[in-house]
């Protein structure tokens, strides 16, 4: 079964100052799959993440050419627009960081912060919806009762958990993962890809991670960057 | 070998002149100093005022305090986080320029400023305008006004790279940004830069030298009549002391003013302290 | 929402203005206010002439002396001291004395000058006296010693900064061929740190030029030229804490602001050099 294009990329420049990072990246990403990004440190993968939801924008000296196209339900749309929404399109395109960031908030506050960003009243619901993303980040059980600390005071793999958590929270359409099991150990790794397969039901997934075992179980389609470069992985 | 002998001079130095005001004035501490004959209460309430003590002195260095932090901390604030976060690198380096100089300027060049606003106000709107507690208040907040700048804007910018992107990365604009995660991030230097700068207002004589602080004018009855204040007290005492037990007032009042400002210096670290220990376990 | 977003920008903007603003507006005063004396010509005997207002003459020249003489000389004393101190805290002893050290330096800070002045009265100058047996004690040098004190913490914070960014691997091979510790401060530090010292030493120049206290306290105050560093002296800073109770009209009185704007001029103009070095480092 061949799936619907959601995003589109048409010779993308990424630089920082006046080294470029991408070099005239094409390639699409078909709705509900797993894409891997894998490749050597330092050759620009959470940097072409961050083209995909104009993050770049708020890193001084970062610039970007090109077409980075995403069809949320009413076409193709080009994000890098001037006038493009994106507190908008930010909602919509969920992103976990390569390190884990918590807010200097508590944990509940932490998950609630993009409710808190939308203007959602409900106390009731945001708190339903709260659960619902610890849970699915098999958070719960260890936080369930501390809802109230400092986030900061987690472990690192319990804020890695954290972070997956807040970025389901508004069920986006896209999710960029950014090594999301770097510090988890293998189980808990393993339970994350769980959530991933079921997730890819409802959102286009695209993963950069090192390791090769966790790619090969739930990639679908595999790219290397490297050289500047986007690269179909063969079998 | 050489520089043991610096660190032992300097801190000699120091020994001697925290020494001598100890030696002198640790006698001529106690409540009647600040109290003079009046009651405690009474004074508190000012039912009377204090004559010859120097309650009116802390209360004037307090309220100075409270007015010039009320007037240079929401600008210092907003240009701080302004030049952090949005300025353009060409304004930047213009507006950092003007806050250094303004960090330089002499206080005693504040002080005519705010003197020089003083005649000026005099002579074109009211001539019930005279060098007060306001002006004052108004020059002293010149005067620590780069410093809160300066430290929030620092404050900002070495924030993470991460720490900056989280807010956005979720949907968060530039302002929600600012006030949900960078100010508070940034708080606790932001703090103890300000802590900083109460020390200088609890400190500075030469600007409320010309902008209306005077020997005796008992407990500020508002912001527009003359005050005192325990820096100009001691400088007071000791340009004009007539007999000992003056003097030893001056001493006091000295010694308490140390404290003051040691105290306010040890809070900065605590919190300084505070902050490192957080970031270790957080980000 | 986008409005909100403007609103603040504004703000934000409108409060650096506002504090650039005032800088600048610092500067105009002082001009505005020393035009009367400006435009009668009298600009060149102001720059040169003794003052004695009895005799009609106006001249800061010996306040300008006074200070440039004082904080040189301040600068001078405290300069060797400043560089063995931050030698000692950055390279010698990094460990726990050198942050005792450190930590007392940086308490030094928040000591109010008016107690150095206190200190000085009542300390150093009959020490000075009686050493000297020369006059009031009331001098130069009493002045010079106690700025000295005051201006040594910003230097040495300022000098063991740069110092810490000397590479390390500079000290270890320098160590390494068996280098005295004198040599390396010589040939490995100070070649490498040499424009942090500078700005260093300029920072703490404008910060000794602009004290007040100090020099109206315990300098003496004599509005002759000094000829030796016995002799008592008037600062610029002094001057115009000392001239301000005079009338509103008197010429006297209008020097001041021309007093006030050759000090603005100055600090700036070392703040201008501080930032041009620095620039130039970083290149
Ligand atoms: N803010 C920045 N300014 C300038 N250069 C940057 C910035 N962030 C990253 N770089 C550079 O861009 C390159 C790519 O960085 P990026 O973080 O995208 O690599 P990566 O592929 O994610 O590496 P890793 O696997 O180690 O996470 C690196 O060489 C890095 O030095
Ligand atoms: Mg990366």
């Amino acid at each position: 079964m061949e799936n619907n294009i959601k995003i589109q990329i048409r010779n993308l420049w990424f630089y920082y100052k006046t080294i470029s990072m991408l070099e005239g990246i094409n390639v699409d990403f078909p709705e509900n799959t797993i894409t891997s990004i894998t490749g050597p440190s330092g050759q620009g993968k959470s940097s072409f993440l961050m083209t995909m939801n104009r993050l770049w924008q708020c890193i001084d000296g970062a610039s970007v050419k090109g077409e980075v196209k995403i069809n949320f339900g009413n076409g193709f749309e080009d994000i890098n627009h001037q006038k493009y929404p994106l507190p908008m399109l930010r909602r919509k395109v969920g992103m976990v960081f390569q390190t884990p960031n918590p807010l200097p908030m508590s944990i509940f506050k932490n998950i609630a912060f993009p409710f808190k960003l939308i203007g959602e009243k409900n106390q009731n619901k945001t708190f339903e919806k709260v659960e619902y993303a610890l849970k699915k980040a098999f958070l719960w059980q260890e936080v369930k009762n501390r809802l109230t600390e400092d986030a900061g005071v987690l472990s690192g793999g319990q804020q890695q958990r954290l972070c997956i958590a807040r970025a389901l929270v508004l069920e986006p359409q896209v999710l960029l993962l950014d090594e999301p099991t770097s510090s988890l150990d293998e189980i808990s790794a393993e339970m994350i890809e769980q959530l991933l397969l079921k997730l890819k039901k409802k959102c286009t997934i695209i993963l950069v991670s090192h390791y090769m075992d966790q790619v090969k179980r739930i990639a679908d389609t595999k790219f290397i960057l490297s050289n500047r470069q986007l690269t179909l992985q063969e079998e | 070998m050489f520089s043991w002998c610096c660190a032992l001079l300097l801190a000699t130095g120091f020994m001697f002149i925290v020494g001598f005001l100890v030696v002198k004035g640790y006698r001529g501490i106690n409540l009647e100093l600040i109290f003079a004959d009046t009651r405690l209460l009474d004074a508190f309430f000012l039912k009377r005022q204090v004559f010859g003590g120097l309650f009116p002195a802390i209360i004037g260095t307090l309220s100075l305090i409270l007015l010039s932090i009320g007037f240079a901390l929401p600008l210092g604030l907003a240009s701080g986080i302004f030049l952090a976060e949005y300025a353009s690198p060409r304004l930047k380096s213009f507006f950092s320029l003007m806050v250094d100089i303004l960090a330089g300027i002499p206080s005693i060049v504040v002080g005519l400023f705010g003197f020089s606003i003083t005649i000026f106000l005099h002579h074109f709107f009211s001539s019930q305008i005279f060098p007060c507690l306001l002006i004052s208040a108004l020059s002293l907040a010149f005067l620590i006004l780069p410093y809160i700048i300066k430290t929030t804007q620092v404050a900002i910018e070495s924030l993470p790279l991460q720490v900056r992107l989280t807010a956005p990365s979720l949907g968060a604009t530039k302002l929600e940004n600012i006030i949900f995660v960078l100010l508070p991030s940034a708080l606790s230097d932001i703090v103890s830069g300000i802590v900083l700068a109460i020390g200088r207002c609890a400190e500075d004589t030469a600007v409320i030298m010309l902008t209306g602080v005077v020997a005796t004018a008992g407990v500020p009855r508002s912001v527009f009549s003359n005050f005192e204040a325990l820096p100009f007290y001691i400088y007071y005492i000791a340009s004009e002391y007539s007999n000992s037990s003056e003097l030893m007032k001056g001493y006091g009042a000295a010694l308490i003013l140390l404290l003051i400002s040691a105290g306010l210096f040890a809070l900065a670290h605590w919190i300084k302290l505070k902050i490192e220990q957080k970031t270790r376990f957080g980000y | 929402m986008l409005f909100k977003e403007n609103i603040a920008r504004i703000v934000f903007l409108s409060a650096s203005i506002l504090s650039a603003v005032a800088t600048l507006l610092i500067l105009g005063f002082m001009i505005l206010l020393s035009l009367p004396v400006l435009e009668t010509g009298m600009i060149w005997g102001i720059l040169t002439d003794p003052w004695s207002p009895d005799h009609g003459r106006f001249g800061i020249l010996a306040m300008i002396v006074g200070t440039v003489y004082i904080s040189s000389f301040s600068l001078l004393i405290s300069f060797p001291i400043s560089l063995g101190c931050s030698f000692f805290i950055q390279i010698i002893h990094p460990d726990s004395p050198g942050r005792f050290l450190k930590l007392l330096v940086q308490l030094m800070t928040a000591i109010p000058t008016v107690i150095y002045g206190f200190v000085g009265v009542f300390l150093l100058v009959p020490i000075v006296r009686k050493v000297f047996s020369y006059g009031s004690g009331m001098s130069i040098l009493s002045a010079s010693l106690m700025l000295a004190i005051l201006i040594s913490p910003t230097m040495i914070l300022f000098f063991s900064q740069s110092f810490a960014r000397v590479p390390k691997r500079f000290l270890d091979a320098t160590e390494a061929l068996g280098a005295t510790s004198f040599q390396k401060l010589f040939y490995v530090i100070l070649p490498n740190a040499w424009t942090g010292v500078f700005t260093g030493l300029v920072l703490a120049f404008g910060r000794a030029m602009g004290d007040t206290l100090i020099a109206l306290m315990i300098s003496g105050n004599s509005v002759v030229l000094p000829s030796s560093i016995l002799d008592s002296a008037r600062t610029l800073t002094a001057h115009i804490a000392m001239i301000i109770a005079a009338d509103f009209d008197s010429i006297e009185f209008k020097t001041i602001f021309i007093c006030g704007g050759v000090l603005y001029i100055m600090t700036s103009c070392g703040i201008l050099l501080a930032r041009f070095s620095v620039k130039k480092r970083v290149r």
